[in-house]
Formats: C-alpha cells, sequence, structure tokens
C-alpha cells in the first residue's frame, strides 16, 4: 500500500499547485464524475482477479461499451426509461455475460485469457453493430448526473455504495473461499470449497459492478459511444496493478483499486495542467507506462523496505501524508490571489531562486509580497525539519546495523561526514541575503 | 488381445485392395483432367499427389479403424445395443451436429434465397470436415492442434473458393500471403515468449514505433539502408530492455510490456513530433527497394511474389529447424516445460527469457519497417491490430500460453487460418464490426478442440 498512497499525495499536491480549483465543489464534483467509471471498472476487474488462474478480464471495457450502447438504444427506440428497469437491464447484461464467461472458464475448461480475448473481440464487434457510431441519447433522469456541480452528486453515492457493498462482502465466508480459491485453487479443492460455485459467483460479482461503471460512464458522457468503453481495459488494468493487487490472484484490496484508479486520473489531470500542445497524448502515455512499470518494479523493492521498517502502519502513513497535503491544500486555495493565465515555462538553467526551487516548475500562480516573506521565514523552519527526520533515520538504522560488518563503516562515515559539514556551516558567519536575481519569467514579463 | 504391431501392418488383401482403388482413383483424375483441358504438366502434377495422399491416408488411418473394429468385436456381447453404444459414446458430437443441422434448417426456412446449391455443398464440406476431423483427430496423439488447423485451413478454403467469386485466384492467394507474413512475423516473438509462458504485450508498440522512427530517420537524411539497420537494432535493444524489466516480474509479464509498449510508443512520438507542427505524423519519402520488398505488386528476382513472403518463408523454415536442432531451441523448451529442472542442468533461466524478448523486439521491429514499405507512409497506429491477432495466432496454432508446447511451425498454422478467415469474411461481404465478432466467436471453439485443462480434480 506504501506506494499507491505515497503516489496519490505527492500527484495530489502537484494537482493542487497547479490547479486550485480541482478542490473547489464544481472540481471535486467533476472529478468524481470522471473518475467514478474508472474506479467502478477497477473493481469489476479486482472481483474476477482475485479468483485466481490469471484471470484478467481483458473484455470489461468492451463491456462497459456493450452496456452503455444497449441503455442508449433503448432510451433512443423508446422502450423504457424508468430508473430500476434501467438498472436492472444493466446488471442483467454484466452479470449475464460474466455469467457465461465463468461457464466457459468452468465448464469447458479454457485459459480464461482466452475466454476474455475472444470476449473482447466478440463485444467490441457487437457494439458497433448496436450502436455504429457516437450519439444517441441517455434517459431524462440522468441528465442531471454529469453535470458535476456539487460535492454529492449521483456517481459519488453509486461509489460510496459499491465500496459498501464490497467491504460489507469481506465480511462474508464466501469472500474467504475466494481468496482462498485465488491463492491456491488445489488446496481450496482439497478442503472442501466449493470452487464451481464461487469462481461462478465471483465473476457475477464482477458484470455487476461492470454494469455500475456502465451506468457512470452514461452518465459522464451522458450519450452511446461504441468504441470509447474499450479504453477502460487498459486502464482499469493499470489501475489495479497500481493499487498493488496481485495478477496471479489471491490478493487484491478495495482501497487500493480505488487509489490506483484515482492515481490514474490525477496523471491525467496534472499532465493536462501542463499544456504540452500537440504532443499532450504522447506525454500521457509516456507517464502512464513509466509509472506502470516503475510501480511494477518498486513492489520488488518492496520486502527489502518493509525488513527495516517493520512495524509500519499504512494508515498512520496515511494520516501524516494526509495532513501535509492538507496544509499545501490550504495554502494553494487561500493564499492564491491571483492566478497567472499564462503557461509559467519550466526554468531549469540559469540562477537558482530559493522560492523557484521550493515550488519548482510546478507553481502556476503568482503570490503575493506577505506570502513570499511568510515563505521565506518559513524555509529554515522546513529544512531543519527535514534534516532532523533524516539525521533521526539515519542514527536508528546505525545504531541497528553499526555492528554488521558490511553496513558499519559506511553508515560511520555518512555520519561524520555531516557532523562536520554542519560544523563548517556553523563557523562560517552567515552570507547577507541578497535580492534574488530576476528569474527568466521576471525578466520575460 | 493381439500385440499392437500385427494389427497395424495390413493385410495382403487389403493392400492389394487399396492399391487397385488408388490406382483407379488415379486413373480417374487423369482422365477428367484430359476431358476438361488442363495443361498436361498439371495432370501429371494432381494425378502424383492424389495418388501420393490416397495411400497415405490408406497405409497411416486405415489401421487405426482396423483396431477399433476389432476392439468393438472383442466387446462384452451382452451390453447395450450397437446403436445405443453409439449413442452414449458420440452424444456431444451429435448432438452437436443435430444443432448445426437445426440451424441451417431455420436459416434455409427463413432468409430468402439461402438455400441454394452452393451452399448446401459448403455445408456438406463442412460437416465433411467436422466429422472427419472428430473420427480422426484423436489418433494424432502428438500435433493434434497442428492437424486440426489444417483441417479448418482446408475447409475454409474449400468453402470460400466455391462461394466467392476469385477467392483461390493467384492475385487473392498473394495477397492474403502478403498480409499473413506481416501477421508471422509479428507472432515470432509471441511465439517465443509463449514458449517459456511469458507474453508480450508490446508488440504493437514497438511495430508502430520503428514504422514511424524509420520514416523520421530517413527524413533526417540517414541513408535508408542504415536507418533500417538502426530500427532493427533499437528494436532488438527494446527487447532485452523488455526482458530484463519483466524477468523478475514473470507473473506479470503481461502488464510490464504493456508498460512498456506505452512508454515506447509515447516516447517516440515525443522525439520525431519535437521541431514539426504535425504532432505524430511523420512524412517523408519511402526509398524505392523497400516499397519493392512489401508492396503488393513487389518482385523477388523478377518473379511477381512480394519478397517478403519469400523472407517470412526463410524466417520458418529457420525458426521451425532451430527450435527442433538447436540447443537454444531445445534449451527454450526446456525452460518453458519445467524451470526447476532445467537450472539443475545449468540452464540460464535469465539469458534466454531476455533473448526470447529480444527477438520479440527485433521481429516487431522489422515487420514495423517493412509495414512502411507496404503502406509508404508512417503512423504509430499501424501495430494496433497485432496486439490480439498475434496472440490469437499463437493460441488458434496451438501453442500453450503456459509454455513448453507448441512452436513456430504452429504459429504459422495459425497464421494462415484467421488470415483465410479474414479473407473469407471479407468476400461474403461482412462489415469489420462483424468480422471481429465472428473472430471472437470462432477462438474459442478452436482453442476448445484441443488446449482445453485438466480438471482440478486430476492435478491434485
Amino acid at each position: 500500500m506504501i506506494v499507491p498512497i505515497s503516489l496519490f499525495f505527492i500527484l495530489f499536491t502537484i494537482a493542487v499547485i497547479r490547479s486550485p480549483s480541482l478542490v473547489s465543489a464544481s472540481g471535486i464534483g467533476s472529478a468524481t464524475i470522471v473518475a467514478a467509471p474508472l474506479i467502478l471498472a477497477t473493481y469489476a476487474l479486482m472481483a474476477s482477479v482475485i479468483a485466481g488462474r490469471g484471470t484478467v478480464d481483458l473484455s470489461i471495457g468492451p463491456l462497459i461499451g456493450f452496456i452503455n450502447v444497449t441503455m442508449v438504444q433503448v432510451v433512443t427506440n423508446g422502450y423504457f426509461t424508468n430508473p430500476f428497469a434501467f438498472f436492472a437491464l444493466a446488471f442483467l447484461l454484466g452479470a449475464g455475460y460474466q455469467l457465461i464467461f465463468a461457464l466457459i472458464v468452468v465448464y469447458v475448461r479454457v485459459q480464461p485469457i482466452i475466454v476474455s480475448l475472444s470476449g473482447f473481440l466478440a463485444l467490441s464487434g457487437i457494439n458497433l453493430v448496436i450502436l455504429p457510431r457516437p450519439g444517441g441519447l441517455s434517459p431524462e433522469w440522468m441528465s442531471t448526473w454529469g453535470m458535476g456541480r456539487s460535492v454529492f452528486s449521483p456517481p459519488l453515492v453509486v461509489l460510496a455504495l459499491a465500496t459498501l457493498a464490497w467491504l460489507l462482502f469481506t465480511r462474508t465466508a464466501f469472500y474467504t473461499h475466494l481468496r482462498l480459491m485465488g491463492s491456491d485453487e488445489r488446496a481450496a479443492y482439497t478442503s472442501g470449497v466449493p470452487i464451481t460455485v464461487v469462481r461462478i459467483g465471483a465473476h457475477m460479482i464482477s458484470g455487476l459492478f461492470a454494469a455500475l461503471a456502465a451506468i457512470c460512464f452514461t452518465a459522464l458522457i451522458s450519450s452511446g459511444d461504441p468504441s470509447q468503453g474499450t479504453t477502460y481495459t487498459l486502464i482499469a488494468v493499470t489501475a489495479l496493478v497500481l493499487g498493488g493487487a496481485s495478477l496471479a490472484g489471491g490478493r487484491a484490496g478495495v482501497f487500493g483499486s480505488a487509489l490506483g484508479a484515482l492515481n490514474l486520473y490525477l496523471i491525467t489531470f496534472v499532465l493536462a495542467t501542463f499544456s504540452f500542445g500537440a504532443v499532450q497524448s504522447f506525454v500521457t502515455d509516456l507517464a502512464y507506462g513509466t509509472i506502470l512499470v516503475t510501480s511494477l518494479l518498486l513492489t520488488l523493492v518492496l520486502p527489502l523496505i518493509q525488513r527495516y521498517a517493520r512495524s509500519f502502519s499504512p494508515l498512520l502513513y496515511f494520516v501524516a501524508l494526509g495532513v501535509v497535503v492538507l496544509g499545501v491544500t490550504l495554502h494553494s486555495v487561500f493564499d492564491y490571489g491571483t492566478l497567472s493565465a499564462a503557461f509559467v515555462p519550466p526554468v531549469f538553467p540559469g540562477p537558482l531562486d530559493l522560492s523557484q526551487a521550493m515550488t519548482g516548475p510546478f507553481e502556476v500562480a503568482t503570490v503575493d509580497a506577505a506570502t513570499d516573506g511568510l515563505r521565506m521565514a518559513a524555509t529554515p523552519l522546513i529544512w531543519g525539519v527535514l534534516i532532523a527526520i533524516a539525521l533521526a533515520a539515519l542514527v536508528r538504522v546505525a545504531f541497528t546495523y553499526g555492528r554488521t560488518r558490511d553496513m558499519a563503516p559506511a553508515i560511520f562515515l555518512l555520519i561524520g561526514l555531516i557532523v562536520l559539514g554542519a560544523a563548517y556551516s556553523i563557523s562560517r558567519d552567515a552570507p547577507p541575503a541578497a535580492a534574488p536575481p530576476p528569474t527568466a519569467v521576471e525578466a520575460m514579463q | 488381445m493381439m500385440p499392437l504391431e500385427q494389427t497395424r501392418t495390413l493385410s495382403l488383401a487389403t493392400r492389394l485392395l487399396g492399391l487397385i482403388i488408388g490406382t483407379v482413383l488415379t486413373l480417374l483424375s487423369v482422365i477428367f483432367g484430359f476431358v476438361q483441358g488442363v495443361a498436361v504438366p498439371a495432370i501429371i502434377l494432381y494425378a502424383l499427389a492424389t495418388m501420393a495422399l490416397f495411400f497415405w491416408g490408406w497405409k497411416f488411418i486405415l489401421p487405426h479403424f482396423l483396431i477399433e473394429a476389432e476392439q468393438d468385436a472383442e466387446a462384452d456381447v451382452t451390453g447395450p445395443g450397437p446403436f445405443r453404444r453409439v449413442w452414449i459414446r458420440f452424444m456431444p458430437s451429435l448432438l452437436g451436429l443435430g444443432a448445426i443441422l437445426i440451424v441451417f434448417f431455420i436459416l434455409a426456412v427463413s432468409v430468402e434465397g439461402f438455400l441454394n446449391g452452393w451452399i448446401v455443398a459448403s455445408l456438406i464440406i463442412l460437416l465433411a470436415i467436422i466429422v472427419g476431423t472428430r473420427a480422426i483427430g484423436p489418433l494424432f496423439e502428438t500435433n493434434r492442434s497442428a492437424f486440426i488447423g489444417i483441417m479448418v485451413l482446408i475447409g475454409l478454403f474449400a468453402v470460400g473458393a466455391m462461394n466467392i467469386e476469385g477467392f483461390s485466384s493467384g492475385y487473392n492467394i498473394r495477397s492474403m500471403l502478403l498480409f499473413a507474413a506481416f501477421l508471422g512475423m509479428a507472432s515470432v516473438g509471441q511465439t517465443l515468449v509463449a514458449l517459456l509462458g511469458g507474453l508480450d504485450l508490446s508488440i504493437p508498440s514497438v511495430i508502430g514505433a520503428s514504422n514511424v522512427g524509420m520514416l523520421y530517420l530517413i527524413s533526417q537524411g540517414v541513408p535508408p539502408w542504415l536507418a533500417f539497420c538502426c530500427v532493427l537494432v533499437i528494436g532488438a535493444l527494446l527487447g532485452v530492455m523488455n526482458g530484463l524489466l519483466s524477468f523478475r516480474l514473470q507473473g506479470q509479464a503481461l502488464i510490464v510490456t504493456l508498460g512498456t509498449g506505452f512508454m515506447i510508443a509515447g516516447g517516440v512520438q515525443i522525439i520525431t513530433s519535437i521541431g514539426t507542427a504535425y504532432g505524430g505524423n511523420v512524412f517523408g519519402t519511402v526509398p524505392g527497394w523497400l516499397s519493392n520488398l512489401a508492396a503488393m505488386n513487389g518482385q523477388t528476382f523478377g518473379i511477381p511474389i512480394p519478397p517478403v513472403i519469400v523472407i517470412w518463408v526463410l524466417i520458418t523454415i529457420l525458426l521451425v529447424v532451430g527450435l527442433r536442432m538447436t540447443v537454444y531451441g531445445r534449451y527454450l523448451y526446456a525452460l518453458g516445460v519445467n524451470r526447476i529442472s532445467a537450472k539443475r542442468v545449468m540452464i540460464s533461466e535469465m539469458k534466454y527469457w531476455v533473448m526470447a524478448y529480444a527477438v520479440s523486439g527485433f521481429f516487431s521491429a522489422l515487420t514495423g519497417a517493412l509495414l512502411l514499405g507496404w503502406s509508404g507512409g508512417g503512423f504509430i497506429g499501424v501495430g494496433d491490430q497485432y496486439l490480439f491477432l498475434t496472440l490469437a495466432a499463437v493460441v488458434v496454432g496451438g501453442t500453450s500460453l503456459m509454455g513448453g508446447q507448441g512452436g513456430y511451425g504452429f504459429t504459422v498454422i495459425g497464421v494462415l487460418v484467421l488470415q483465410v478467415l479474414t479473407s473469407f469474411l471479407v468476400g461474403i461481404g461482412l462489415d469489420y464490426e462483424w468480422q471481429q465478432f465472428i473472430f471472437g466467436l470462432l477462438i474459442l471453439p478452436m482453442v476448445a478442440l484441443y488446449a482445453r485443462s485438466p480438471h482440478i480434480r486430476t492435478q491434485i
């Protein structure tokens, strides 16, 4: 969990600094609406991934598209618009498809990835048959869903209910069976778990989540789109892996999946605030790929870290980072008087400006003099705290591992260097604070 | 019961009978040939082929039936009657056969003009092939998937040739082979990686990247041959990167390669679009030799066959022989079947894993560069369809995704089946979406015919 949490807060901080409007009511509202289908699609994938046998359901994206176009065609042809009938139809389609999927996996005994591959092709074909090009109408009662003016929008309710339902589901014996089957199917079979029933059940749950995702997707675009849903496959798989699930089965969590999906949304959001112009989508691709591979490689390093930090609490970590980010958010929302409309190009070369270095190339706002002064005054404090934390950690490591032969010289050398450096900086007189040289931005203005 | 070897050789009377029937068949075909006015060399060729095929079938397939008949005769007489026995033994197949017939009749009644001679003939051919496959298939204990694939190929081709104008013309066959060559080259890496139990989803990105990258290099003034070599080397290096990154994450190779694919496609596009006003689109002229290499009207030393097909055939021969004969090939299988025992005999797992991915990257880059010659313009999305097609070709051919079973020869059959199927579906006038739908539905039964995993009960 350490990777998704850290990533989430880093991305969130950057997003807030770059665009403080994210934390306004409409900002959060629209973010919820855009992220809801993605999160639900990740849940849908999660339910079947836990079942093991490498069940990465590649057909989840086309399935969402399939439910979407079917519902839109139902409305456009005027069969019925009743919300209950609508939800029932979506659930029926999602669960029905996944039931067929599960029956094929269980009784025909073909590898699930092949079934999902053939489902991907078949569904993306049939979607184009049902609705040849994007268009159509969403039902009347759904038209206000996609506005995103307030925080409490219907997609948020759907999302919350879905999360709650999954949490309740984890309290059942069925879930225990599911995890046992996912991590070791033979053991589950020999200990009397009805694996056929469990597998079918997992797929049906996945289908229900897919139906919810399709409903939120329909609300988002308020029309039908036969090919857009397909993109959810790759994003949802990425989100699931970012959230720390094991594609081998048996291990996946609802918070991890939600965080993974949110991270992906935030990546897109942050990159959108940098205007890359024509190469925007390529940069997004590059960032997706890099983050995905890096987070996978980090899962290899993670056991190493956990050896040194045994009593690590994800919750405490979450809260601690949350406090820091809350501070940044408050700062960016209330202190930024004027937002500069023009894009500030990142200034890497040139003389180092302290305030520039602190906010990096990310900040879009121009801060007034009082805030700037306050920030300069706080700088030594922040650095002091950071160095103190680093020193404390080093000393802790030194005391624990100082006696082992391979670690000792390096650690004592490092501590010695730090002490020497500190003594040197104290012995010198503090240089007079020179006025910062004009930066490239100011020169341009 | 008699020893197996004795029953397998046919008796003298049976052999004589076979000789007579074969000769008569050959004579008949010769007479028909002369009546139809076919050229003499062709008649000789066809006659020889008929005779060889018949004798082969007579010698190898008939004994199996004879054994079965004897076994049936020896079976207990007090059991259920012969019809009942047949029913119990073939119940699923008979039910399936009945279902096909019912669907056909419903279609014939409901669709106007459906019931014509050609379609009935195609149905009979299809049924004959299904029954034949079902009856003979189990006798091929090894390479069953290849046998089924070839049967499907023959059936599809026969039905296509009968129903579609110009399906079996030289031009159409050439174009099918051309596209099959591209798909086949793209599937080389997927096959090798699948033999080790991995997957490579970065293939389409590497294809697109090399396609765009090569044109970019050419437009920057690099000599085309050098650009070609550069692209191939870079492709192989990307493959090595894939292999190294995914080695420790073998269970998630699918996702790692997906991620590197995103990175490669994004990165190459950023590089190529720096300093141009057209994001992602590269313009330039493709050299003549490259177009000749891959275009439909290309010539190999004056023979009107696109050189890509010849290259593909050479690659196929090299790979099939290489996988069977060389140490590299045998070790690859050894690793795919059982990692631990392969490690015990000092086979470096990492080396072969990275090499398989490097080969994959190399061939993806080759496909991308050749596709540039075919299309004449760079486009990053040119490889997108190969994401699922390479996987489908490997799976339909019969290489197990779990590793250790299959080979490139199987993939070639899979590629041809997919290509003939596409051509057939296009030929009967189906749109792209219906093609995709049918593709999806057909992969499943084809795989189910031979790649079913055993029941969990038997794995304990």
